[in-house]
């Protein structure tokens, strides 16, 4: 059933995203537990991918300011996995050679499960047990840059590179109020449907 | 599907013999069985993973166990398994440098500055004016790298790396001190590896060689042992972690304990064994009266938690004030561990337990101040 959802998810967003001709953005990132800007790409790596689009607001020529929407998935060894979906407010600051500086800030839904086997305590004693997950908020500030493979059409596929701080909310109540997290994606953004 | 096929890390399965342990207690007939017992059932029951303990009183000796080894096999803890028992390795390394001292090795109130290389304490501030005793108390001011951020989130990120003692170090190196050295005293992981140095230094030979060589050895604690030798020898019970505050555990018993290679923590012990060595170490059988008087010359730090014991500062050991009145103690976590030992002087009873589980909401039961006012409490109750 589950799977049934999210095909006619997927089907349902692609063919919105023909009709409106809307960009597609893919990237591949390392996830890791840091603090902000104390380094760019930590080891090990913990890969994740993450898939969304871009909507159209304000653009003037140097500047765009634009809502954006994700959803991804990182696995994290030995300490979670996660699915999230996020909303992110995106301002790109453009120089007329293609490249861009981008930021942005956003606000997401995550939700994480262990990477083995949880035991939940019940009734006196711990049973193995699927995990349900622990749902999180992750409020993130982005920067990086972008480069328009052909610099004078607005359509032009571009390649990016973004540094991604982000918060896990809450982590441990009572314990770790909360997690930092960094997140280096290396993508793309095209538009298949122009 | 791609989250199924990433969850596949399956709990490993043992024999039936992998956590066998030479059981001789004879603790069914110590008068207080029953209800020492009692305690540690509810205290495994509260949420606990499982729970070793042993107590010596004016009846004997008593060990008992309760709750699971492993539980994913589903199998018994016993007091004579094997554990970790973290940071409780401090008060080795400060027997062992008194051992030393005794033995004219080295002296407690020269500076480190005499037995370590100056550039090896480069970054360190303070490093450069403390003295052994200083080390030992927690008074040198030297900063804690367990507290950096940095290392915190670090640590997470790469839960089985196995950390080198200058990856720790650096993480103290450029920290600002806590205080001028000997102004006050505070908890610093860092003071023990530059004790754990000295003792290298001074011997020539690794500091667990030397916790053997005049501790484990004659003292006859066979289940002890640091992690440096062996990270996770055969029959070490499993360890959990309530991470996320949920009592929801996973296994953590191969994450690396940052301090394992270290003399600042990673040591594997029982609590028969931390028993026997804290009554021997409080009855004068380690160390001389004039050697124990040093240790507990009791320094206050300036600031006490109103939340917690108040607390006096000894060599590698420390002072609490109880309801039942006045206990030297030490303890330790690891990740998915914890133990403590507890001699009280006036009463003349030693206290030892760890638990294979720790952290978030795990804590409260099993190192907490209430969950020790609870122990304490049990054990004196008569």
């Amino acid at each position: 059933m589950r799977n049934v959802i999210v095909l006619v998810l997927l089907v349902y967003s692609t063919g919105l995203l023909a009709q409106t001709k809307l960009p597609i953005k893919f990237s591949l990132f390392n996830e890791s537990t840091s603090i902000p800007f104390t380094g760019l790409i930590n080891t090990p790596i913990h890969p994740g991918i993450q898939v969304g689009t871009e909507f159209e607001w304000k653009e003037t020529n140097k500047i765009r300011l634009y809502p954006s929407v994700n959803v991804g998935y990182m696995f994290h060894n030995n300490l979670f996995q996660g699915i999230y979906a996020n909303l992110e407010l995106g301002f790109d600051y453009k120089f007329d050679f293609g490249l861009n500086i981008k930021s942005s800030l956003g606000i997401g839904y995550l939700h994480t499960f262990t990477t083995q086997q949880e035991f939940r305590f019940e009734n006196g004693a711990y049973v193995a047990k699927a995990d349900r997950g622990n749902a999180r908020i992750m409020p993130s500030f982005s920067l990086g840059m972008g480069y328009r493979l052909k610099p004078s059409d607005s359509q032009s596929t571009e390649i990016f590179v973004m540094y991604q701080s982000w918060l896990e909310f809450p982590y441990s109540p009572g314990f770790i109020p909360l997690m930092s997290h960094n997140s280096f994606h290396i993508g793309s953004k095209f538009y298949p449907f122009k | 599907m791609i989250m199924c096929c990433f969850s596949c890390e399956k709990e490993e399965q043992f024999g039936i013999n992998f956590y066998d342990c030479d059981e001789q207690s004879k603790s069914k007939n110590h008068p207080d069985n029953e209800r020492f017992q009692e305690l540690i059932e509810e205290i495994a029951s509260s949420g606990v993973p499982g729970i070793m303990m042993t107590i010596r009183n004016s009846n004997g000796v008593w060990s008992g166990a309760a709750g699971k080894a492993d539980l994913a096999n589903n199998v018994d803890l016993l007091p004579c398994n094997i554990t970790r028992v973290g940071s409780t390795v401090k008060t080795f390394t400060a027997v062992t440098i008194m051992l030393l001292h005794v033995e004219g090795k080295l002296d407690l109130d020269d500076q480190i500055i005499e037995y370590l290389p100056a550039s090896y304490l480069e970054g360190l501030e303070n490093a450069d004016k403390a003295t052994v005793r200083q080390l030992l108390q927690h008074s040198s001011g030297i900063y804690n790298y367990i507290v950096n951020l940095q290392f915190q989130t670090a640590s997470l990120n790469d839960l089985t790396k196995t950390w080198k003692k200058e990856e720790l170090l650096a993480y103290a190196r450029g920290q600002k001190a806590l205080f001028a050295p000997g102004t006050d005293v505070q908890y610093s992981n860092t003071n023990y590896i530059l004790l754990g140095d000295i003792i290298e230094q001074v011997t020539g030979k690794k500091y667990y060689e030397v916790f053997a060589e005049k501790i484990f050895v004659p003292y006859e604690l066979y289940a002890t042992d640091c992690a440096a030798e062996n990270p996770v020898p055969e029959g070490i019970v499993r360890g959990y972690v309530d991470f996320y505050s949920n009592l929801n555990v996973i296994n953590s018993t191969y994450y690396s304990g940052w301090d394992y290679f270290t003399a600042d923590g990673g040591l594997i012990s029982n609590s028969a064994d931390l028993n026997t060595f804290l009554n021997a170490l409080f009855h004068g059988n380690i160390l001389s009266q004039n050697s124990l008087k040093e240790m507990t010359n009791w320094v206050a730090p300036k600031n006490q938690d109103e939340e917690e014991y108040e607390t006096f500062y000894g060599l590698g050991i420390f002072k609490i004030n109880t309801v039942f009145g006045p206990a030297y103690i030490h303890s330790g976590d690891a990740i998915g561990y914890f133990a403590s030992m507890v001699y009280f002087p006036e009463r003349d009873v030693t206290i030892s337990w760890a638990v294979n589980g720790n952290y978030g909401s795990i804590d409260e039961f099993a190192s907490s101040k209430t969950a020790m006012d609870r122990i304490f409490q049990s054990v004196f109750e008569d």
